[in-house]
Order: structure tokens, then C-alpha cells, then sequence
């Protein structure tokens, strides 16, 4: 998460221009914001020339009433119509911003969705959700502050410029000096605000992932007691975050100072040059008064504009931020011209030709791996924990890409499938229930309006979970709050079970699906799933021996091979490492003694 | 205020002629002396403004979270993360800059106002002065009448914050469950309708904070109006000289741009109070269990447990979960607890350190109500492994040494070797310092949940509660586990709740849960021959034992 030192500044600069075309579909609310910043200027410029006016016509002598009276509400009018202008600004300018980080908002969250599983195994939630909440906005700061400050700042510096050099060429050039110096302290200061803009927001991302991840792990805190210990490390990562934060505030606040002070200096030699060559009559006293107070003038909204380069420079810290995850291409993609498949044409034949993989080069998890599952067959993936049984089901499901070798699905390469297409045909249920805030039926239905309040209930009679969903308080339309926790793990497991029947996909992956049920109730499911889909295939990993028993093939899986395949009876006859696993998978145990005998079977280290 | 008084001061000089080149000199060199002093000066209190709204900030982030420590987990239920994350990010920092920077500029523009307002009283007719305030006066009652309607709209835009914050976290961390059912589309819809949700709220609170920063500048205009037409019939009548017609406008143009400071930061105040409000509300939720007010401190916990239970009902439930629940547990026993999904597992067990309170006097360890017993006794002597066992994106070595900082490595080995692990952690190229990811989704299913079990082992509680903690692992490694368990366990007390029935078969005593009532009771050989639920379930993960047998 540190600044990459290999970038250079100019490549930041580049991923705020990068973003630069969200905000080309509102080009004409941005030339409107100029026009009215322009009329609000006009009308606060008008104001003292309509007082000099009345000062001049109408109180130095002789005036009229009816025209003072006419004057001030030409003045009130004007006045109006500068804050009308000024609010219609405002309006514009910030409705612009906020379509502009909807817009960035939203393809952020689709191309972080878009991403491959080895993308989220390395980024936390929490950092991610601080991109798509908090970079955004800061990013939105350059459009509309940023931008309106250029402009209207902007304006006045030209027209004080132009001012100046109306009054007096050559002492208006003489001043010119203070430009560079401008741009240099401007640019000394860049690199050392951007590092603390970085420090400031990384650490501040630290604080956020920390806290996301012990919010949901607080009750494990608190069960181990170690509240003082994670306070601690969170007072720490505040802490720092702190440090990070004065130091970027102390380097704002003496830089847009040190403008100040040359502002101020500005006039102190002004004065002085000035004065003296008022005392040699080189220039007009009038002459030097105005200087003065142009150089004064005109330090006003130079300072505004300094402020914006903090914020500037917080913006294409965001903005790079922000570049980076779009700039990470998703490691799986559809191919350019996929393979069309329908619901109806799949038969669910699946077939895995020597496929190899790891996640992490070096370390192979999967070595070799063929098998051939027939359209409609139910079969069964053993084998010890850590052997690799999910890892083939993430394959099929595309979350990674084999090293090696491919897997076809009804004869086709799933890589020549869109990822949409064939994760309707394949469904997965695993053990760890995902459920989102909203009703039991929205969790069934997925939140997709296709599937109407029937099909939900039909899917929970299913699989049996209607049953428990009818005796909570509100049916089906229980709201479900912090991602199910007041359903019992076995209940969120049956939602699940619910879900696949909902969308029923031709091909069923369970992995582990049934692990927090009892037996009673997982026979049930079972029996549920079969009755719907009697000719889906279905592949099923299971610890408990019983629930695959009659699987028309069980694949037994060590360290990443397959090691047997056959029927129960073909494996038990085979008498090898299923034959033991079965042996030992009862509930009772032949003898003390075994208990204490390390098993012959697998996950050991060869 | 000096600067522009010695700058006139100069000009006065200078165009009196009565200056010569040394005085210009010593005039520029005073300027400048006065300016550096000046921008040094105001330079360091915005320092320190900024610093101590810095401070407050860190101190309050640090409040935030020692107080969700405190907060039970029937709290957590009902809230999302994303939710109170954006308390701590978005909210606090809507404070600290309200403090910080509002500070700043309201103590600067309050001092302006009030210099400018003593010359004008000075210098012009009071009369005059007090009607053209007139309109000026009517600011308070905007700010009155508005400030609200700013604030409920910052609410607003919050919660529409916090709504999106939610989603996204909700799908990012289930995107494994979104992709495999194509569900990114949906996704897509729902997070969009949550952002233009935020556009809508945003664009509100825009219409109403420019409308309240437009009418101040339009108050103070009016007052100009009233000036210039009251002044200048004055002017016109003679009754004030010209003079001071002019100085009189010239001094109310200067009360504008510290009356739209103002303006400002009230609006910047009433978003921050919005903020501090959803702050406050959430430090004032009240820390349901916590220590007793004269809690019982034990030396040491033998592992007895008395449950008494007539009933049991959450918090926010209807019926009751748990009813008419008796057991004793003598130190150093073993009991397995087993029953229908929802049948009231879980929820048994959590009532024992206190995740959930139980009614007073309903479950005792060693004879003392847990509500009675320090929260540092209590769960000192519990080691419990929950049902989901959560892992911290930190290396193996730090998760497993989470209840016991101070564990030596070869104590973390014994404990991974006693949970079965600690194979597998050897084969990780880094071992013990593998970081496992986001609640360790780079293991696999039952090196999760090995981890778990290693990590309440080393905690080494004289009371150990297994919720499910097998069903990932295979037969034989949760045979090997069982074993282990067995001899460690040796004196002390032990509850297991497993659905395979294999994990309970040794049990001392075996209790059958069934709709949150104790159905049956015995050991294992006792309730397969009383041939209840108990044997039902033997029997459906016996089928097949007598074909190896044979
Ligand atoms: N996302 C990941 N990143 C890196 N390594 C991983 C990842 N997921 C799994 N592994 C590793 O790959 C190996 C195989 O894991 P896998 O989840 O496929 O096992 P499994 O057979 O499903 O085991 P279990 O029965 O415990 O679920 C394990 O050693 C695991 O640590
Ligand atoms: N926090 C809660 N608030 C309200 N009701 C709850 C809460 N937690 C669980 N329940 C309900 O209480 C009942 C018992 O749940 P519990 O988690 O104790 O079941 P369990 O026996 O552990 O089941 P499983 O084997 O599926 O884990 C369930 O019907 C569940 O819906
Ligand atoms: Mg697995
Ligand atoms: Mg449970």
C-alpha cells in the first residue's frame, strides 16, 4: 500500500486527466458555470459603480430622489439577480459533480466486481470501500472547487493584472516579478503536499480496513478478551494516522501562508521601491496608492487559488488511487467472440483434461487432474482437508484460471464462455452462507425481480426451510439484519439451499454444503434437490462418507491428484485410501488403540 | 488590523510630503516587519486549531471503538459494517473540520464583523446605523429557520452514505457467492440505485445550504439598499455630512465578507452537527453486558456448570428459543450436545461467556451466576470456538496466539499439532507467518476452521466449548482431533456440539436438543438402545458400517 516510488509525478498527474472524460458529458454545464460566475462577478463589480454613481449625481449636489430611490433598487435588483446567478452556479456546478462521481462511483464498482477471486484473496473490503466511498469524493473536489476556483479566482487575478498594467506598463511589468516566484514556492511545495496527501490518505485506508475487519470479528475480541490488546493497535493506526494528518495539515497551512507573507512582502517593497521614487517625483503618488492596493488585491484570490492546490493535489492522490484499480486489468475475461450456449442446450457434461494449478506460482495445488463428469450424474469429491476439492470447484466456476490444461462444459471450453452464461448454468452452494441486509425472499430470490414470491416459496418448501421461515415474525418478509446472524447456521445454510433451487442452474456444485446440518435435515435437502432437477448434474463434496454413498462416481482427491474413482462398492473393493476413510468414518471406533495410530491415509507430508 | 492602519499611516506620510528616503525605509521594513509577524502569528494558531481538531478526532475514533468493544453482539446484529464504518470516517471527519477550519475562519470573520461594527458605530450616525441593520438582524432567523432544514438534509445524504458504504462492503465480501451466481448485474442495479439515491439527497442539501449562504450576502445587501437610500436622503438633506455617507457604505461592504464567513461555517456547523448527532447516538447506546457492579473475582475456575434455565428468548424475539433447560456439568466432564439445525445449540452455549446475557441466576459456573463474575473471569475461563470461526488477516502465528499474546513459538506448534494443522502449516512455504487473507479466505475450509480450534486450545481455559468446530474436516482428522482432545481435556470440562455424531460418541453425558428443549439425556451406548432421536440419527450415519465389517 506505499506510494510506488518508481512512478513519477507526471504519471499521477496523468490518472487525474484519466478521469478527466467523466466529466466531458457535462462540458455545457461547465461553460454555464462560467457564464453565470461571470454574471455574479459582473453584478458584485456594478454594485460600488451604482453607489459611486448616487455618490456623484445625486448626494454631491442637486440630486433627485426619485432617482436615488431609483438607483437603489436598481442596486437591490442587481444584487438579486448576482445571487440568483450565484445560486444557479452553485446548483449547476454541484449537480455536475455529483453525476460525475455517480458515474465513477458506479464503474468503480463494476470493475472491482469484474475482477478475478486472486484479486480480492490480496485486497481487503474495507480498502476497497474506502476507493469507491471516500477517493471518490475527494476526487469530485477537483470538479467542482478546483474548477470553480480557477475560474473565478482565475478572473479576478487577470483582471487585476490587466488592471495594473492599464494604470502604469512598465511598474505593472516590475511587479510581473512576483509570477515566478509564485510558481516556485508552488512547486517546491508540490511534491513535499502530494507525500503528505499520500501518507495521510494510506494510513487513513489502514485505519479503515483494520476497523471493518474487527467490527466483524468483535465478538471473537471479545471472547479472547483482547479488547485492550486491538484498542491498542487501533490507538496505534489513529495514531499515525494522526501524525500523518498534522503534518499534512502543518505543510498547508505554511504553504498557503507563505503566500501570505509574500503577499505581504509584495507590498512592503512596493512601498518602498515606490516611495522612493515617489521622493524623486518618478511616479505619481496616485499612482503608487493604487499599486498598493492592486498588489493587495490581488494577493486575495491568489491565496484562494493556493488553497485549491491543496486541494489539487489531494485530488490526484484520489485520482491515482482510484487509477489504480482501474488500470488492474481482470485477470478472467470474456473471450471476444464466446461460445453461445442456452439453458436449454446444456446437458451438464463436464470433463477436466490434465489441468494443473496454483495459486501462487511454485506452489501447485492441483497437479494433473483429469475426470469426466456425465450429463446427470451426481458424484463425490473426497479427500482430506487441504486437499484441493474447492479449488477444483473454483476452477470449474472460473474464479482462477488453470496453469494448465482446460475444462469443458458440454464439450466447450469454459473459457470461450461469457462468465454470465456460465454461471447460469453452474450454481454453487459452499458451506460459509453469504446472506445480504433485506428480506428472507430478497436473500432467496437474489434481489432479481424475475423471480416472483411463488418460486420463493416453492424453493424453501423445497428444501425444507420454509418450515422455519414460516415461524419467524414476518414470514418471508423478515428482514434479515447484519448478513443473517439471527438465523442459525444451519437455517442460513437451508437459505442457500433455497436459493440454488430458485435459480437452478443444470449444474449443482455443493461443497460442503451440508456440513452445519443434521442428518435428518440434510437427507431431506437432498431429496428436495433430486425432486426438482432429476437430470441436473450434480457435484458434491462431503466430509460425512453418507452423503455421497450413492454417487453414480466419487473422485478421492490427495494432495492434489486424484488418486481413485469408482462407485462406493468399486472403491471399498479397491481397498485403498477411500476403503480406510470409509472404515474410519462411522461413528464408532473399532479400538482405543486406533485412536492413537496416525492413519496410514492422507495429508501428510510425502 | 495593523497592517492596513500602518499602510495609511504610510500614504498619509508619503503624500504629505513629510517623508524621506530613510523613513521610507523604516516604513517598508515596519510593513514588512508587521506582515511576517502578523502571517506567523495567525500561521501558528491555525496550527494549533488544526492540530487540536486533529487530536479530537484521533480521540474520538479511539472513543468510537473502545465503545464497540463494549457493545454486545446482539448490537452487531442489527448493524452493518459499512454502516459504522462511515461513522468513524465520514462523520468524525465532518466534525474535525467544522472544528478545525470553522474555528478559524468564525473567530476571524467574528472579530472583523465586531471591529468593523464599533468604527461604524463610531464614526456614523446610530440611527443610521440601526436601521440599515434592520435587515441584517433578520439573519438570526434564517439561520434559525433553515439551520434545521440543512441539517436534516445532512442526515439525509449520511444515511444514503452509509447505504452505499453497506452494499458495497455486503458484495465485495460475498463476491464470491455474486459471481458464482452471475449476480454481478444485480448487484450493479442495487449499488446504482444507492448512488443516485446519494445524488438525489446530495443535490437537496446543495439547493438548501445555497440558499442559505445566498441569503446572508442578500441580507447584507438589503442593508446596503436601506443605507443608500436612507443615508443618501439623509446626505441629500444635509443632516450627515457626505463623508460620512461614503465611509459609512464603504464600512458596510466590509461587513459582507464576514457575514458570508459566518454564513459559512453555520451552514459547515449544522452538516457537522448532523454528524456529531448520528455520533452521539451511537456512544450513547448503552454496553448491555458488562461487568456486574461488585464482580466476583475466582483465582481459579474448576469448570462446573449449572444451567437452570425456564426459558430462554432473544432479545428481540417473539417466542422463546430455549425452554425448561437443566443441566449440571461437574468439572472435567465431557458433554456433547446434539440436535436439529435451530434446534438451540448455539444458543445454549453462547449464554455461557455471556454473548448473549441468560436471565439472572439461570446458568452458574463453579456455583456463581455468570452475571455475578467478572467479564475477565468469566471468559478467562472459556474457551470457545464459535461455529464460523473468524480468522484475522494477520499472519497463522499472530491468529493463533490472539487469546494468548505472549505464547512462545513452540506452544503455537503444540497447539496446531493438537488441532491437526500444524502438517499443513509446514507445507505453506512461510509456515507460521503465511498471512491467511480477508477471514483467511486463502486456507481451505477445514484449515479455517483447525485454526480456530488451535487458537482456542492455546488459550488452555479450564472450560472448552467445540460449536460445530469439526464439520469442515474430514473423518480421520476429526478422529486424530477427538483423540487429542481427550487426552488434553483430561479434568476439565468440555462441550461439543456436532451434528456427526462421531465427534460426541465418547462424551460423558450426550443431551438431545430438539426445539430448544432437552428431548433426551445419556451416554451413547445408553441412548442408542433407548432407540429416541438419538438413535434415529446413529442410524442414518451408520448405514454402511457392516459392509467394511464385512
Ligand atoms: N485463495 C487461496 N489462496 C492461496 N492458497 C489457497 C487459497 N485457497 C486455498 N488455498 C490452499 O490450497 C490448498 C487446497 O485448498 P482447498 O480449499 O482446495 O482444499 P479442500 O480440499 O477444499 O479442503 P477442505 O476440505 O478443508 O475444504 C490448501 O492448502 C489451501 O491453503
Ligand atoms: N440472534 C438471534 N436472534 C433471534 N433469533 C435467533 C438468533 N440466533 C438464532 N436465533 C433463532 O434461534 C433458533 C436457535 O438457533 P441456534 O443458532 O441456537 O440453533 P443451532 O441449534 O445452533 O442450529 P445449527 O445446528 O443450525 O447451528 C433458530 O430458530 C434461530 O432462528
Ligand atoms: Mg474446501
Ligand atoms: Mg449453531
Amino acid at each position: 500500500m506505499k506510494a510506488d516510488p518508481g512512478r513519477t509525478e507526471g504519471g499521477e498527474f496523468r490518472s487525474l486527466m484519466r478521469l478527466i472524460p467523466y466529466a466531458r458529458p457535462y462540458l455545457w454545464h461547465f461553460v454555464g458555470v462560467v457564464l453565470l460566475v461571470l454574471i455574479f462577478n459582473g453584478s458584485t463589480v456594478l454594485q460600488p459603480y451604482l453607489v459611486k454613481l448616487a455618490i456623484d449625481r445625486d448626494l454631491a449636489g442637486g440630486g433627485h430622489p426619485g432617482h436615488l430611490l431609483f438607483l437603489s433598487l436598481l442596486y437591490v435588483g442587481i444584487v438579486v439577480a448576482g445571487l440568483a446567478a450565484n445560486y444557479s452556479q452553485i446548483m449547476l456546478l454541484q449537480s455536475a459533480g455529483q453525476q460525475i462521481i455517480r458515474r465513477i462511483r458506479i464503474d468503480l464498482f463494476t470493475h472491482i466486481e469484474r475482477q478475478g477471486m486472486r484479486y480480492f484473496d490480496h485486497n481487503a473490503t474495507g480498502r476497497l470501500v474506502t476507493h469507491i466511498a471516500n477517493d471518490t469524493e475527494t476526487v469530485n473536489q477537483f470538479f467542482t472547487q478546483f474548477f470553480l476556483s480557477m475560474i473565478r479566482d482565475g478572473l479576478s487575478v487577470v483582471m487585476i493584472i490587466i488592471a495594473m498594467f492599464e494604470l502604469d506598463v512598465r511598474v505593472a511589468a516590475e511587479c510581473m516579478v512576483i509570477l515566478p516566484v509564485i510558481a516556485l514556492v508552488a512547486v517546491l511545495f508540490r511534491r513535499t503536499l502530494r507525500r503528505a496527501y499520500q501518507t495521510t490518505r494510506t494510513r487513513l485506508s489502514n485505519i479503515v480496513a483494520f476497523l471493518a475487519e474487527n467490527l466483524a470479528g468483535m465478538r471473537i475480541i471479545q471472547i479472547f478478551q483482547q479488547e485492550a490488546r486491538q484498542a491498542e493497535a487501533f490507538r496505534e493506526l489513529a495514531d499515525t494516522h494522526r501524525g500523518a494528518s498534522v503534518i499534512e495539515y502543518g505543510v498547508s497551512v505554511l504553504f498557503n501562508r507563505s503566500f501570505e507573507m509574500l503577499g505581504n512582502a509584495a507590498v512592503a517593497a512596493v512601498a518602498w521601491a515606490g516611495g522612493l521614487a515617489v521622493l524623486h517625483h518618478a511616479m505619481a503618488f496616485g499612482t503608487l496608492y493604487a499599486f498598493i492596493s492592486y498588489i493587495r488585491q490581488f494577493f486575495g484570490p491568489i491565496n484562494a487559488l493556493t488553497q485549491q492546490w491543496n486541494t489539487l493535489q489531494s485530488s490526484i492522490v484520489s485520482a491515482d488511487r482510484i487509477s489504480r484499480v482501474f488500470q488492474q486489468a481482470p485477470e478472467i475475461t470474456d473471450p471476444a467472440q464466446p461460445i453461445e450456449l442456452t439453458a436449454g442446450q446444456v446437458r451438464g457434461h463436464i470433463r477436466f483434461e490434465r489441468v494443473s494449478f496454483g495459486y501462487r506460482p511454485g506452489q501447485p495445488v492441483l497437479h494433473d487432474v483429469s475426470f469426466e463428469v456425465k450429463p446427470g450424474w451426481f458424484v463425490g469429491f473426497v479427500g482430506a482437508t487441504g486437499a484441493g476439492k474447492s479449488s477444483l470447484m473454483s476452477l470449474l466456476l472460473r474464479f482462477y484460471d488453470p496453469d494448465a490444461g482446460r475444462i469443458l462444459l458440454d464439450g466447450v471450453d469454459i473459457r470461450q464462455l461469457r462468465q454470465a452464461d456460465l454461471h447460469r448454468f453452474v450454481g454453487w452452494v459452499q458451506q460459509d452462507v453469504n446472506l445480504f441486509s433485506g428480506t428472507i425472499a430478497d436473500n432467496i430470490r437474489m434481489f432479481r425481480s424475475e423471480i416472483s414470491d411463488a418460486e420463493v416459496r416453492k424453493a424453501a418448501e423445497v428444501v425444507g426451510a420454509a418450515e422455519f421461515i414460516e415461524r419467524l415474525p414476518d414470514g418471508y418478509d423478515t428482514f434479515l439484519h447484519g448478513k443473517g446472524a439471527n438465523l442459525s447456521m444451519g437455517e442460513r445454510q437451508l437459505l442457500a439451499f433455497a436459493r440454488v433451487v430458485a435459480l437452478n442452474p443444470r449444474v449443482l456444485i455443493l461443497d460442503e454444503a451440508t456440513a452445519n446440518l443434521d442428518s435428518r435435515t440434510e437427507a431431506w435437502v437432498q431429496r428436495g434437490l433430486r425432486a426438482v432437477a432429476r437430470e441436473r448434474t450434480t457435484l458434491v463434496i462431503a466430509h460425512r462418507l453418507a452423503t455421497i454413498r450413492d454417487a453414480d462416481q466419487i473422485f478421492v482427491l490427495d494432495h492434489g491428484h486424484i488418486v481413485e474413482q469408482g462407485t462406493h462398492d468399486e472403491l471399498l473393493a479397491l481397498n485403498g485410501l477411500y476403503a480406510d476413510l470409509w472404515a474410519k468414518s462411522g461413528t464408532e471406533y473399532e479400538s482405543e488403540a486406533e485412536w492413537k495410530t496416525t492413519p496410514k491415509t492422507l495429508s501428510h507430508p510425502r | 488590523m495593523q497592517f492596513p492602519h500602518l499602510l495609511g499611516a504610510f500614504t498619509d506620510a508619503l503624500e504629505a510630503g513629510r517623508l524621506t528616503a530613510g523613513g521610507v525605509g523604516r516604513f517598508a521594513l515596519e510593513l514588512l516587519a508587521v506582515g511576517v509577524l502578523n502571517v506567523v502569528l495567525y500561521g501558528i494558531g491555525q496550527y494549533r486549531n488544526g492540530r487540536l481538531s486533529r487530536d479530537f478526532e484521533y480521540q474520538l475514533r479511539r472513543r468510537l471503538f473502545a465503545h464497540w468493544e463494549q457493545l454486545s453482539t446482539a448490537y452487531f446484529r442489527h448493524r452493518s459494517i459499512g454502516d459504522l464504518l462511515n461513522h468513524a470516517m465520514t462523520d468524525v471527519q465532518a466534525v474535525r473540520e467544522a472544528l478545525g477550519g470553522g474555528v478559524n475562519i468564525l473567530t476571524n470573520a467574528v472579530f472583523l464583523l465586531l471591529s468593523t461594527l464599533v468604527m461604524t458605530f463610531r464614526t456614523v450616525s446610530v440611527k443610521l446605523t440601526l436601521v440599515s441593520m434592520i435587515p441584517i438582524a433578520f439573519i438570526p432567523v434564517f439561520v434559525v429557520w433553515l439551520g434545521p432544514r440543512v441539517r436534516q438534509a445532512s442526515r439525509r445524504v449520511q444515511e444514503a452514505l452509509s447505504d452505499m458504504a453497506d452494499l458495497a462492503e455486503e458484495s465485495l465480501t460475498a463476491i464470491r457467492l455474486v459471481k458464482a451466481s452471475g449476480s454481478e448485474p444485480v448487484e450493479e442495479r442495487r449499488f446504482t440505485e444507492r448512488v443516485n439515491e446519494i445524488v438525489r439527497r446530495q443535490v437537496g442539501l446543495y439547493r438548501r445550504s445555497a440558499l442559505f449562504q445566498s441569503t446572508i450576502p442578500l441580507m447584507s445587501s438589503l442593508s446596503f439598499f436601506v443605507a443608500l437610500l436612507y443615508g443618501g436622503t439623509l446626505a441629500m438633506r444635509h443632516q450627515i455630512p457626505l463623508g460620512a455617507f461614503v465611509a459609512f457604505t464603504l464600512y458596510l461592504t466590509m461587513l459582507t465578507t464576514p457575514l458570508q464567513q459566518i454564513g459559512f461555517v453555520i451552514n459547515n456547523f449544522q452538516r457537522a452537527s448532523a454528524s456529531l448527532a448520528r455520533l452521539s447516538a451511537l456512544l450513547a447506546e448503552v454496553p448491555e453486558i458488562q461487568d456486574p457492579p461488585h464482580p466476583v473475582v475466582l483465582e481459579r475456575v474448576r469448570g462446573e456448570i449449572e444451567i437452570d434455565l425456564p426459558s430462554y428468548t432473544y432479545p428481540d424475539g417473539a417466542v422463546p428459543v430455549l425452554e425448561d433447560i437443566h443441566l449440571h456439568v461437574r468439572a472435567g466432564q465431557t458433554v456433547g450436545i446434539v440436535g436439529r439445525t435451530g434446534a438451540g445449540k448455539t444458543t445454549l452455549v453462547s449464554l455461557l461467556p455471556r454473548v448473549f446475557d441468560p436471565p439472572p441466576g439461570t446458568v452458574r459456573i463453579d456455583g456463581i451466576d455468570v452475571r455475578d463474575l467478572s467479564l475477565a473471569t468469566l471468559r478467562g475461563a472459556i474457551a470457545y470456538v464459535p461455529q464460523d470461526g473468524f480468522l484475522f488477516s494477520a499472519s497463522i502465528a499472530d491468529n493463533l496466539r490472539f487469546g494468548r499474546a505472549d505464547a512462545t513459538m513452540p506452544a503455537l506448534e503444540r497447539a496446531a499439532e493438537d488441532a491437526a494443522v500444524l502438517g499443513d502449516i509446514r507445507r505453506f512455504p512461510e509456515g507460521m507467518d503465511t498471512i491467511v487473507g480477508e477471514r483467511g479466505v486463502t486456507l481451505s475450509g477445514g484449515q479455517r476452521q483447525r485454526l480456530a480450534i488451535a487458537r482456542a486450545l492455546l488459550k488452555d481455559a479450564p472450560i472448552l466449548v467445540l460449536d460445530d468446530s469439526l464439520s469442515a474436516v474430514d473423518m480421520n482428522t476429526e478422529k486424530r482431533i477427538i483423540a487429542r482432545l481427550r487426552e488434553l481435556r483430561q479434568g476439565k470440562t468440555t462441550l461439543i456440539i456436532a451434528h456427526r455424531l462421531s465427534a460426541v460418541r465418547h462424551a460423558d453425558v450426550i443431551i438431545v436438543l430438539e426445539r430448544g428443549r432437552v428431548v433426551e439425556r445419556g451416554t451413547h451406548e445408553e441412548l442408542v438402545a433407548a432407540g429416541g432421536l438419538y438413535a434415529e440419527m446413529y442410524a442414518r450415519q451408520q448405514t454402511g458400517e457392516g459392509e467394511v465389517a464385512g
